[in-house]
């Protein structure tokens, strides 16, 4: 593990410019979780390290009226206990609580699992049920970006040369809102994802779906939303029947691979079992605020 | 002093490891301030054409000290252990060694890997046994086995003749009574097709050995492999052609073997390196080298019918099997002889006809794994008798107890049957879990089912052990070793046995184990055999030094040796003015004016010295029919209580009850965790770990995230794992004693297949049994249901 430079910036305008100088010969340290073993063992050798744990607010977790700010630097296993999330946020305590081992939640950070981009992380998945929204600073100012958009392929996201993802921003739920993620791997939260399915739902007084968002980990080369399954749901009173079709409808509607995990066939079939099981507790939530 | 056999007595080790002071093997790379290391290039193909490998730039990089390939000159290839050969030509597995370096540092060693310019042509590969096993396969990995010696094997009946495939390599048949005529007689038949698959033994410690290269041209090797006496210190001085006086092998701690650490594929070719460079030198294998470049088990195929009567009195059982023993040449050991061994020491049997072969395919080798084989061959006789009673509408428990082998009774080899407790076994596991009852379905999707299984395996006649026992001056007690320590507790043991004979508390003994050059030989720690082997020993020389002893005191006090006792510290005299003596001061201190030239002295023990090597076998003849093959047969039983989610085919073991005979136990606590170590193992085997193969037919999860090892979550709970000792003493183990923890780990696998029969309606045929291939196997059955 050798670089020729380690740089701790403490200012957002440094540390873009060090992104800009660097362009891809530089590599991110949030937690390090992804960063150290891939340094180790030779699959990126950039010049310079860039650590950005001393940026102002970059581990902030602030909820108030309007919603809730998580700093891209937030630690999972903090998130997955904050007690402020646990009323309109559970989702993503939830799904930043299924990433791997207690050790690795420790170090590990919710704007890593975000711009490691892999197909089948699982944190971000809470946060694209709330309808999430990534905020990244740049040399031409700051945007903002809506979680699933973040990601352009497997280990790759939309972040240009010298950008940096600061947070992410959540409006603070409707009425009639549940959200909820399902990690289903072999050995519990260990494993990596063989499918995950995050759903937020949010429920007229009359018991309609208003809006709904189904996302699909682990079945794409990067995360996905099931549009047409979502399309199906909205606008009507949750049936088994209609959860049945939608459910079809998202397996029917991704593309996974085989690998050492497991087949595409197979996940193509948990994707239909934990879409019914996600879109139903969701409902369920919903329901019950 | 009351006897320290069958006393729940504290590890010795104990309180070195858990606060981490004792020193592992791998810890031993910061003893030495200047080392050198080794690092492999590895084919990352099964099957590949070796184009072009060119040194040059690797050679030319400061700090690079040595790189070897297969082109070594002076080597005997043949000769190394099968993990150890390095490639020449062609890579016959994936994780082939292509090129060795050796370094300055470990750094110097990656980069100079990376220098090395390698070509290869991809060759077509067999990866399992059904590719292995056409006529004409798409791969011959062993295109010379018609000509290559068996190595140093001394089974001529191994030789395989007639070969459906050129990559059968090996075969055992056996008939015993008249199997055609048995099945004509048959009033049910029940058969079936099964394999299991091929898995890592993964201990914690990843093998290792560092070699010190001596001043007078001898070495000294540390390593965490097993056996240094009979192994390690033989294979260097056999293949090496080392002189033994110039060998020292020594093994620190090591973190845990399962069987894998029997093969010596580090130690021989780190000598090699260390007599080449002349220099201290370190080869530590990491994690994925574990998997790719350590030998796995080896997987059985089986082909079974069992034929029985209306009353479940099995009378035939028509048995195939084969072993998939990867890229193995020079075959030493495989022959299908020691996986089908299982087979016999269980069920009473009166006609069994057995046809066994190996075949080589290019994946790692294989070598020893826990349980020889067994588990893997036992699986599809299990799983049948429990199919069996299923169709006869008996309970599995009633079927076996009908046809479990008694006491006194020959198997089908023609051995007798000295020891086993298997039905009480059974019958303690199918009550803690109720097997006979049906759970009451309350998990949703969830479904409960029970079953239970029990398993036999033989203990392989491994050749000699020694100890030597120390009775201190002042009355301390020493014990020296060479038994393999793999993590079992087998030394605390030894050391009970050494307390019980001396009638002092464990405490008092001190265990000195593992160092060719300090401790007398043993052949190895195999086959659960050191309790008994190295037991018996123990108990011989304790015996020794007990006898010489009592000579000693009796000459002081002018009595005949038979009447006095030792007991610890004092002597009981019979007949003498004294009846107590302590012995310490009977050892007189060295004075100018005695000399110590006759009697006991201060400062120097009295030695015992024992040996204990079991009887040779007999060689089997043409119908593979002989008296004595093995040993003495270990044996457990297995109940469980399985839950199997219908929407994703995950099994999830809820309650399991396991009970080994283990003959009197020395110390019942350590033979508890012996067995719940092996029911997780069991577990894990037979229900997640197995190898998956990419496109270039490279092993894709070799590394702990996606070789599914089950965790302690996939234990059930304390309170629902049952461990039962049932003993039948071993008549000539000591004490009664005999070794069980092979044993554990065989009928763990085909309970929960038949839980998941009970659970779902749905049989397995293999290991292991993943969620993935439980919910096709429900699929399957639900279509057929729907089609009727």
């Amino acid at each position: 593990m050798r670089f020729e430079q380690y740089y701790e910036p403490k200012t957002t305008e440094e540390c873009i410019r060090l992104l800009e100088e660097y362009g891809a010969d530089c590599k991110i340290l949030a937690g390090g979780t992804d960063l150290v073993p891939r340094l180790k063992n030779k699959i990126w050798r950039p010049q310079a390290v860039i650590g950005i744990g001393s940026l102002p607010d970059i581990d902030t977790i602030k909820v108030d009226q309007n919603g809730l700010e998580l700093g891209a630097c937030a630690k999972l296993r903090k998130i997955s206990m904050d007690p402020s999330l646990a009323k309109d946020y559970k989702v993503i305590m939830e799904a930043a609580g299924n990433v791997s081992s207690m050790q690795i939640r420790n170090v590990a950070t919710i704007g890593g699992n975000a711009c490691n981009a892999s197909p089948s992380a699982d944190a971000i998945h809470g946060l694209i049920a709330m309808g999430a929204k990534a905020v990244i600073a740049g040399p031409e100012g700051v945007r903002e970006v809506a979680v699933e958009d973040l990601f352009a392929g497997p280990g790759k996201t939309v972040l240009t040369r010298g950008e940096l993802l600061l947070k992410f921003k959540v409006e603070a739920p409707k009425a009639g809102t549940g959200a909820v993620y399902k990690k289903f791997a072999i050995r519990g939260d260990t494993d990596i994802s063989i499918v995950g399915v995050g759903c937020g739902i949010t429920l007229k007084d009359d018991g309609t779906i208003e809006a709904v968002r189904i996302s699909l980990s682990a079945v794409a080369p990067k995360p996905i939303r099931a549009a047409e399954a979502e399309k199906l749901l909205l606008g009507k009173k949750l049936t088994d029947e209609l959860l049945d079709l939608a459910a079809e409808t998202a397996e029917n509607n991704c593309t996974p691979i085989t690998d050492q995990r497991a087949t595409a066939a197979y996940r193509k079939e948990m994707v239909r079992v934990w879409t019914r099981h996600a879109v139903k507790e969701a409902y369920e939530r919903a329901k019950s605020v | 002093m009351e006897g320290r056999i069958g006393k729940g007595e504290k590890r010795i080790d104990a309180y070195d490891k858990v606060t981490g002071k004792g020193l592992f093997a791998s810890d031993y790379v910061n003893q030495y301030p200047v080392l050198a290391h080794m690092k492999a290039l590895r084919s990352p193909y099964a099957h590949a054409k070796i184009k072009k490998l060119d040194l040059s730039k690797a050679r030319a990089l400061e700090g690079v000290i040595y790189i070897m390939t297969g082109e070594e000159p002076g080597i005997d290839w043949d000769q190394y252990p099968k993990a150890s050969i390095i490639a020449k030509d062609e890579a016959l597995w994936a994780g082939q060694m292509i090129a060795l370096v050796c370094a300055e540092t470990l750094e110097i060693a990656d980069k100079a890997i990376e220098l090395i310019d390698v070509e290869y042509e991809k060759l077509p590969a067999v990866l399992d046994y059904y590719a292995a096993i056409e006529p004409n396969p798409a791969s011959v990995v062993d295109p010379e086995y018609e000509t290559r010696p068996l190595g140093f094997s001394d089974r001529p009946g191994d030789r395989a003749s007639n070969r459906v495939s050129p990559n059968v390599v090996g075969a055992f048949k056996l008939h015993a009574g008249d199997v055609p005529a048995a099945m004509e007689k048959a009033e049910v038949i029940v058969e079936g097709e099964f394999w299991t698959g091929k898995k890592t033994a993964s201990p914690l410690e990843c093998a290792n050995a560092i070699c010190r290269y001596d001043s007078d041209g001898g070495i000294t090797l540390v390593s965490n492999g097993a056996g240094v006496h009979g192994v390690i210190k033989q294979g260097i001085c056999r293949i090496l052609k080392m002189k033994e006086s110039h060998v020292r092998v020594i093994q620190p701690y090591m973190g845990g073997s399962f069987g894998s650490r029997l093969n010596p594929y580090v130690e021989i070719i780190t000598a090699l390196m260390c007599l080449r460079t002349k220099r201290t030198v370190s080869f530590q294998f990491n994690r994925e080298e574990m998997f790719v470049g350590a030998p796995s088990n080896w997987p059985c195929i089986t082909k079974v019918k069992l034929g029985a009567m209306k009353d479940g009195t099995l009378i035939a059982n028509d048995y195939y099997l084969a072993e998939e023993i990867g890229a193995c040449l020079n075959n030493t050991f495989f022959s299908g002889r020691l996986s089908s061994s299982g087979v016999l020491p269980v069920y009473r049997m009166p006609n069994l006809r057995m046809d066994t072969c190996a075949v080589a395919t290019n994946t790692v080798p294989a070598a020893e794994y826990r349980g020889l084989g067994c588990p893997e061959s036992e699986f599809g006789i299990e799983c049948l008798v429990n199919q069996l009673a299923d169709e006869l509408g008996m309970s599995p428990v009633e079927l076996r107890l009908k046809n479990i082998i008694d006491k006194g009774e020959r198997d089908p080899h023609g051995e007798v049957i000295t020891s086993i407790g298997l039905k009480k076994c059974l019958q303690s596991v199918a009550d803690a879990i109720q097997v006979d009852e049906t759970p009451e379905q309350d998990m949703g999707v969830w479904k409960k089912g029970r079953g239970c299984a029990v398993g036999g395996k033989q203990n392989t006649p491994l050749g000699r052990s020694e100890a030597e026992v120390w009775y201190n001056s002042d009355g301390s007690i020493q014990l020296f070793v060479s038994c393999d320590e793999n993590g079992m507790g087998a030394t605390t043991a030894l050391a009970q046995i050494a307390a019980h004979e001396f009638g002092v508390p464990v405490s008092e003994v001190k265990v000195t184990k593992g160092d060719t050059a300090i401790t007398p030989y043993d052949n190895y720690s195999a086959s659960s055999r050191t309790t008994y082997n190295t037991g018996n020993a123990v108990k011989l020389a304790c015996e020794d030094a007990i006898n010489k002893l009592k000579i000693e005191v009796a000459r002081v006090y002018g009595i005949h040796p038979s009447k006095v006792e030792i007991k610890g510290k004092k002597a009981i005299l019979a007949g003498s003015y004294v009846q107590e003596v302590e012995i310490p001061p009977l050892f007189q201190p060295t004075s100018m004016f005695t000399q110590g030239n006759w009697g006991l002295q201060k400062g120097t023990p009295v030695i015992g010295h024992g040996l204990f090597c079991p009887a040779p076998i007999h060689q089997w003849d043409e119908n593979g029919l002989s008296d004595r093959v093995w040993n003495w047969f270990q044996y457990s039983a297995a109940a469980v209580e399985v839950a199997v989610n219908e929407e994703t085919g995950q099994v999830k073991v809820l309650k399991v009850a396991s009970s080994a005979d283990t003959g009197n136990p020395i110390n019942p606590k350590l033979v508890e965790v012996q067995i719940e170590g092996g029911v997780h193992m069991a577990i894990g085997f037979s229900v997640n770990e197995e190898h998956v193969f990419n496109e270039d037919g490279k092993i894709a999860n070799a590394n702990f995230s996606d070789y599914r090892l089950p965790t302690i979550l996939d234990m059930p709970t304390c309170e629902n794992v049952h461990a039962f000792i049932n003993p039948d003493p071993l008549p000539d183990g000591p004490y009664g004693a005999k070794g069980m923890a092979e044993s554990i780990t065989i009928p763990v696998g085909p309970a929960i297949a038949h839980a998941i029969y009970k659970a779902v309606g749905v049989r397995v045929n293999g290991y292991p049994m993943t969620a993935e291939r439980i919910l096709a196997l429900i699929k399957e059955k639900k279509a057929k249901e729907a089609a009727e």
